[in-house]
């Protein structure tokens, strides 16, 4: 708007007229992306700090793809470009944190792309995309399925740029997913567990740190707590009743923190765009999450049960969301109207 | 544990003329008094240019069997112009301009009520306050009379809106703390007005010294009893009051009578009782005029009329550019597009904000499906759904999601980190299906009347 130079403190020539409310909240889409960054980050931090400079090379090179494929597509499709909102460096760092340390250094990129290009903006950009971008990059990247699944050993801490693939020192041992499925509990301690002190993705392992992370999502009200509770919850309750081993409760504890459980419960599963809005729909959701994943993990081959859970579940979030739709503020519920009509 | 609602949000508060005395403006040079003071009819201008009025001496006329109230001049002086001017939200209103003698003469119409109050028939209390041309003064500007005529005998809690939960405002907690006794003389004269046998003074907890006052002056009887509300917005929709005070849930298009309830603010009942007790009809109030371009922000009592440009004088002028002016709260206030606007009966406040609170956010406004608009909503409806609706131009489904029950408090709005601007979508989408309906309605009778004719 051209406004004329003014003295200081007279009226300009115009003032805005717009419609209330006329103050707003001071966070943002970029306020709330930041938060999500910083939440991540402890766990990734001490993905760097077990599995080495790799780790921290494969989450750069993540992030600056999901940054620059976004920016380059917005340029092409003639958008705006939004790359200040943060949240395509989100999608890589989540990306980052659900690969493995070895992974060749192409892998995170065409990640990035698949996950950017392909399920973000082909869908008309942030909030309006149907799958989980770094989920559905992951599930995608399994194409490579062997690069994917060489995991790291806990503390060996690979620096090198070139990593061949079935070097000794490189691979891990079973996963504790791996062992749960085959009906013995793994050789990790459950303190290991716990701590990260095992094998995995590079984000994945410390359950104590991403739980952290999620703390700070909750206190700063970044997520509510409807997703991770239900479905923790619902894997927590179906993996005690029907255990794979005869301790039960240890079965479950080692169920909950094995195989990237807690970083699609908490980061995964509550992203905005593919998760409900509604309070039920959020824990119908969870709900869903939780009995899938722990399906999968049972009945199918494949670890990735989690991954698996919340892509399905994405895909009916639309008719979640008309199934929590909240009743309405003095509303009366339709049996009771017939009966005052009468 | 104050009472309070689900939903809704904590705004910032800005109060900064909590503890701002009230101070009367120097008599204005010239005021300009709208025929358009409330909801109802435009009044019919009673003097014409020319003409010398005194305080309180009637001068605009409701049309014979209309809504509305009668417009009194607050000043005396000399009628300089009757003129049309066009005000920020598009419409024309008369407004009559008087110049000040400041002589400050009362007109002879204004005669004090000595007598006892229960002499009064809740009757002869409606016509005085009828006469004195009293209309809701939180806001909404709804005739005060005709609210007391639709709740005579059905309304079992006289409820008292002294919640003020719009942040900046102040001007109804200095009232309660200066003229306590006055608001509940008002109350009183209202539940016989009424018939209502409980009256609740609702209050925020961020005005405690104001509950304490109120308190000592209620008594313990428990007919009148002061109720601590929670610091919430919006607290003092009528709805969220009304349920917070007595469970009961008013569905969209209901009046608060069909619970049980009628609703005053508490610069009303201020204003009924001043009006029964000296004859003065509603000629003037209380308002806060703050912002952080206001030199010192304060709380004053002016006559009606009085240009905004005269308050910001009074408080030192404007240190920053200003970006907005608003008559009303920041939540729900009406921009004004220039500083010669002028108090009406209704203005509680007049906010002059910089472009501070107006920031444009660097990324354009989208919804990022936070779900933080369907935790706030107070009318528990789905705002990002209902806009998306909006922006699809599907206004069969921001119907069906609930559009008509918004009452555009703006929670929503206020706190989207993607910065749509929900609201708005929701009151264009209310506006269609509202003319939509009338046109219906229209083709129908048109219809009808063909049929007839052949
Ligand atoms: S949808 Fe309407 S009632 Fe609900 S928060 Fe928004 S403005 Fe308020
Ligand atoms: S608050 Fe804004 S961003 Fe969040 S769901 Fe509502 S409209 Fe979308």
């Amino acid at each position: 708007m051209n406004k004329k130079p003014n003295k200081m403190g007279e009226m300009p020539e115009l003032l805005t007229v717009s419609p209330s409310p006329h103050i707003k909240t001071s966070d943002s889409t970029r306020s709330v992306m930041i938060d999500v960054l910083i939440a991540l980050l402890p766990a990734y931090i001490w993905g760097v700090f077990m599995f080495g400079i790799r780790a921290l090379v494969v989450g750069v090179i993540s992030v600056a793809a999901c940054v620059i494929f976004e920016a380059l597509v917005q340029k092409l499709l003639k958008r705006p470009v939004t790359v200040s909102d943060c949240s395509a460096a989100v999608t890589g760092l989540l990306l980052a944190m659900n690969v493995t340390a070895a992974v060749p250094l192409w892998m995170p990129v065409v990640g990035a792309f698949f996950a950017i290009v392909v399920v973000k903006q082909l869908f008309g950009g942030i909030g309006k995309n149907i799958v989980n971008p770094a989920l559905a990059a992951r599930v995608f990247l399994f194409s490579w399925a062997s690069e994917m699944t060489t995991y790291v050993a806990p503390g060996n801490r690979i620096s090198s740029l070139a990593v061949t693939l079935g070097d000794a020192d490189v691979v891990a041992g079973a996963t504790p997913l791996a062992s749960l499925g085959g009906g013995t509990l793994p050789e990790a301690t459950l303190g290991d567990m716990f701590i990260g002190n095992i094998g995995g993705c590079i984000g994945e392992v410390s359950s104590l740190l991403l739980l952290l992370g999620g703390v700070y999502l909750l206190v700063r009200r970044v997520i509510t707590w409807h997703i991770p509770v239900a479905y923790l919850g619902t894997v927590a309750v179906l993996t005690y009743l029907f255990p794979q081993v005869t301790n039960s409760l240890s079965f479950m504890l080692y169920e909950l923190m094995a195989g990237g459980l807690i970083i699609a419960a908490v980061f995964m599963a509550t992203d905005y765009a593919t998760s409900p809005l509604t309070p039920i729909g959020r824990i119908i959701y969870g709900v869903g999450c939780g009995v899938i994943t722990v399906l999968i993990r049972y009945f199918g081959g494949y670890a990735e049960g989690a991954s698996f859970a919340v892509l399905i579940m994405n895909l009916l979030v639309w008719y979640l969301d008309i199934l929590g739709m909240p009743k309405r503020f003095g509303a009366v519920k339709k049996k009771k109207q017939k009966k005052a009509d009468a | 544990m104050a009472y309070t609602f689900r939903g809704g949000i904590h705004v910032d508060e800005h109060k900064y003329t909590s503890d701002c005395p009230v101070e009367t403006l120097p008599e204005p040079p010239v005021v300009k008094i709208s025929m358009n003071q409330n909801i109802g009819a435009t009044c019919i201008p009673a003097v014409s240019k020319g003409d010398r009025v005194l305080v309180g001496q009637l001068i605009g006329n409701v049309p014979e069997g209309a809504l509305g109230c009668p417009v009194h001049s607050s000043v005396s002086g000399t009628v300089i112009a009757i003129e049309d001017q066009r005000v920020s939200s598009g419409a024309v209103e008369s407004v009559i301009v008087i110049q000040n003698d400041e002589k400050n003469e009362v007109a002879d119409t204004v005669v004090p009520y000595t007598g006892s109050i229960r002499d009064l028939t809740p009757e002869d209390i409606t016509e005085r306050v009828r006469l004195a041309g009293i209309a809701g003064m939180g806001g909404a500007a709804f005739p005060t009379y005709a609210k007391i005529n639709s709740a005579r005998g059905k309304a079992e809690y006289l409820i008292v809106n002294c919640a003020e939960c719009e942040p900046f405002i102040t001007a109804d907690h200095r009232l309660l703390l200066e003229h306590p006794e006055d608001v509940v003389r008002g109350v009183k004269i209202l539940m016989r007005a009424v018939g209502a046998p409980q009256a609740y003074i609702a209050v925020e907890d961020n005005k405690l010294n104001a509950v304490k006052r109120l308190r000592e002056l209620c008594g313990k009887d428990g007919i009148i009893s002061v109720k601590v509300m929670k610091t919430k917005y919006p607290q003092g929709d009528e709805r969220q009051l009304i349920f917070a005070l007595t469970g009961r849930e008013l569905p969209a298009g209901k009046l608060p009578a069909d619970a049980g309830c009628v609703i005053f603010n508490a610069h009303t009942c201020a204003s009924v009782y001043t009006a029964i007790a000296t004859g003065m009809p509603s000629v003037r109030r209380i308002i806060t005029l703050s912002g952080d371009c206001v030199a010192t922000p304060k709380n004053l009592s002016v006559p009606v009329g009085t240009p905004a440009s005269c308050l910001i004088s009074y408080c030192g002028g404007l240190t920053k550019d200003p970006e907005k002016i608003i008559s009303g709260g920041p939540m729900m206030g009406q921009a004004q597009w220039d500083t010669a606007m002028p108090v009406k009966k209704s203005t509680s406040s007049i906010l002059i904000l910089s472009a501070d609170y107006s920031k444009k956010p660097s990324t354009p406004a989208v919804c990022i499906r936070c779900g933080r608009c369907i935790k706030n909503c107070p009318m528990h409806l789905m705002p990002a759904y209902i806009a998306q609706f909006v922006q699809l131009d599907d206004m069969k489904n921001a119907e069906k999601y609930g559009a008509m029950s918004c009452v555009e408090c703006g929670s929503c709005s206020y706190n989207c980190p993607g910065k749509v601007e929900i609201v708005q979508y929701i009151r264009v989408a209310k506006n269609y299906i509202r003319t939509e309906a009338a046109r219906m309605k229209q083709a129908e009778a048109d219809a009808k009347k063909a049929d007839a004719n052949k």
